[in-house]
């Protein structure tokens, strides 16, 4: 073929008819408003390009279609997209796969690891889990001091807390659980006292320990932990709002998650399905928004995809309850890889605060802002070993004097900490500011990620194609002698 | 609605053009369940038998796939055939994963037709009772796994 020769295009059809929803278009009778037609294959199909576009979509979210989103089903060609979509998206989603591997070696590490745990018993790899994550979190002189590697030195409540530590870290990430992180970390030791005192008079560990200084920067581990819920829950309300206004959605009511799919590598499978009770008349009503989440706990991908599904305004208004997209919203998905991401990432917290806490202190060698604001101290070295024995609150005085000095040790307890804590380079303090800038800069990318898929989709365009290859009296043109002198 | 204005456009095609072969629109009194009888012609294992088939749409149709089934009640039976469990259910990829909007329901009875008329042996699918006996109502809610397209 010489460069000259003229290949029609679907804008010399007489007649479009799209495959897809099967509506025709006259040249001479062009729709109003006008919709574009694409000619993305090889053969003699044509379609709406929105019409192609929704189908592409669709199939792609189910991963057992997949595979036939980019092919004519006629002639098996390839279609092309072209879309917006920049280094970073592309980037992003390279990150977002290969911690989809990441999450499947540990979920193939943690079935091993519960094999094996079968033998050695849960509770002591948990415990160990807990010894290990607390050494990460408070740091190596806390741990020293509480704990120590020895676990005969170890208080009796470590060996319930400790266990806990794990299955509290990833319950902490399911929305069940919204107030729960950490909590074992730390509500028992503030209150503990340290345990590898030489010269400790047993008398003097039957008395409330010394209270600190109220008013002490910074605050104390008990009074964080209180207040954990609350600003977990504040953030969380601000992520739920930028996120809304930036894919431009509307906040919709939570709904059960009626079902969870158990996905065993890419192999469809064994359905468990959740006997929550749902009100049938409520499930037969429209939906009243375009979503419901089943959020945090929820496949990344799937999750972004139904997030640019609405996005897009593309959720259906008045869904049946068969309706795949509606039973697919309320099916909780797990793969192993999001499985092993979610539980590995949970029990990653520990050793994220710590880094995050070690480059929150290295940074703070150039800023005395900084040093003041985590509160660094340089060792323990002025702490005073005999401050357990030096005063025995209750040895003194009239039971109303006792019962003061109770007061006043136990708010000590809730405001100050205990002397230990006090005294001590507040590791866990700048551990805490760490994570919660490691959370945060988590969550913008991720919504980063999530708007730049959104874009994508938006962007996208089928890329038409020139009947190339199709002989021309197959084609029902507009100007059929021109096609036919030409070729 | 598309798929309303869909399925009129082929409804309109079965009503002006007529059906295929053996094939015969029963009944399709509403844009939500439309019902055919079919019969396998020529020298088959189903020779002489009718069956009927049951198709189900959602809003989504052509986008997703319609749910297809074999009636079974007093009047017809599910076809003896290593696809089709005795509830009506068929195992065909065309119905899941190779669903394409390219295909009609004409496009369906055609090859689940042919699926019929080239059975050797009268048989149904392995665990075809357990299969059966947990079932859900909605064969689209089962997921199949398309090994042999042969039979």
């Amino acid at each position: 073929m010489n460069s000259d020769t003229y290949v029609p295009t679907v804008d010399d059809l007489r007649v479009k008819l799209c495959f897809i929803c099967r509506e025709e278009e006259r040249y001479d009778a062009p729709e109003d408003p006008p919709r574009a037609w694409t000619h993305p294959c090889s053969c003699t199909l044509v379609a709406h390009e929105s019409c192609l576009l929704q189908w592409i979509k669709s199939a792609q979210q189910d991963p057992s279609r997949a595979r036939n989103a980019l092919k004519c089903p006629q002639c098996g060609a390839a279609y092309e997209l072209e879309s917006d979509n920049p280094f970073i998206l592309r980037l992003l989603d390279n990150v977002n796969t290969s911690l989809s591997i990441v999450g499947k070696l540990v979920s193939a590490a943690g079935l091993a690891g519960v094999v094996v745990s079968v033998g050695f018993g849960v509770y002591v790899i948990c415990t160990s889990y807990g010894a290990y994550a607390v050494q990460e979190f408070l740091g190596k002189e806390m741990y020293n001091m509480l704990l120590t590697d020895d676990p005969s030195n170890w208080p009796w409540h470590a060996y319930i807390n400790l266990p806990l530590v794990p299955i509290s870290l990833v319950l902490s990430r399911t929305r069940f659980f919204d107030t729960l992180p950490l909590v074992p970390l730390f509500l028992a030791w503030p209150s503990s006292p340290p345990v590898s005192r030489p010269s400790r008079p047993s008398l003097a560990s039957l008395n409330p320990p010394q209270p600190a200084p109220i008013l002490a920067w910074p605050p104390s581990p008990l009074l964080v932990t209180l207040a954990f819920p609350f600003l977990t829950a504040v953030y969380r309300r601000l992520r739920a709002r930028v996120k809304h206004w930036l894919m431009g959605t509307a906040p919709v009511p939570r709904q059960a998650v009626r079902e969870v799919v158990w996905e065993i590598g890419d192999e469809p499978a064994i359905q468990a399905r959740i006997g929550l009770a749902v009100d049938p008349v409520r499930q037969r009503r429209p939906a009243q928004g375009p979503q419901a989440h089943a959020r945090d706990a929820q496949d990344p991908n799937a999750d972004a995809a139904r997030e640019q599904a609405n996005a897009q305004g593309q959720a259906p208004a008045e869904a049946a309850p068969d309706e795949p997209a509606r039973v697919a919203e309320r099916t909780l998905r797990v793969t192993n890889a999001s499985l092993g991401r979610f539980v590995g990432g949970a029990l990653m917290l520990p050793a994220i605060a710590n880094y995050m806490g070690a480059a929150l202190l290295r940074l703070s060698r150039h800023s005395e802002i900084l040093r003041r604001v985590l509160a660094v101290r340089a060792s323990r070295a002025r702490l005073v070993v005999g401050g357990w024995a030096d005063a025995l609150p209750g040895a003194e005085g009239g039971y109303l004097r006792q019962l003061g000095m109770g007061l006043r040790v136990a708010l000590n307890l809730v405001a100050g900490g205990t002397r230990t804590w006090h005294e001590c380079d507040p590791v866990w303090w700048r551990n805490s500011i760490g994570l919660g800038i490691f959370v945060v800069v988590r969550d913008c990318i991720k919504l980063l990620h999530l708007y730049l898929a959104k874009r994508e989709l938006e962007t996208r365009r089928v890329k038409d194609r020139p009947f190339v290859g199709v002989d021309a009296k197959e084609l029902d043109l507009i100007y059929p002698r021109r096609a036919h002198v030409d070729v | 609605m598309t798929s309303t204005r869909r399925l009129q456009k082929e409804l309109m095609d079965i009503q002006t053009n007529g059906t295929p072969v053996g094939i015969k629109l029963l009944s399709a009194d509403d844009f939500q369940t439309w019902y055919f009888s079919i019969e396998v012609l020529g020298e088959t294992v189903f020779a002489g038998e009718q069956f009927a088939l049951k198709f189900r749409f959602d809003q989504q149709y052509p986008i997703s796939s319609p749910a297809v089934q074999f009636v079974v009640d007093d009047k017809y039976k599910a076809p003896e055939h290593p696809h089709v469990y005795s509830n009506g259910h068929i195992c065909a990829s065309i119905l899941g994963s190779e669903w394409s909007p390219v295909l009609t329901v004409i496009a369906v009875c055609v090859t689940l037709q042919s699926m019929l008329a080239s059975c050797k042996k009268k048989e149904r699918p392995v665990g075809n009772d357990r299969y059966v006996l947990h079932a859900p109502d909605n064969p689209k809610k089962t997921r199949f796994e398309y090994h042999d397209d042969t039979v």
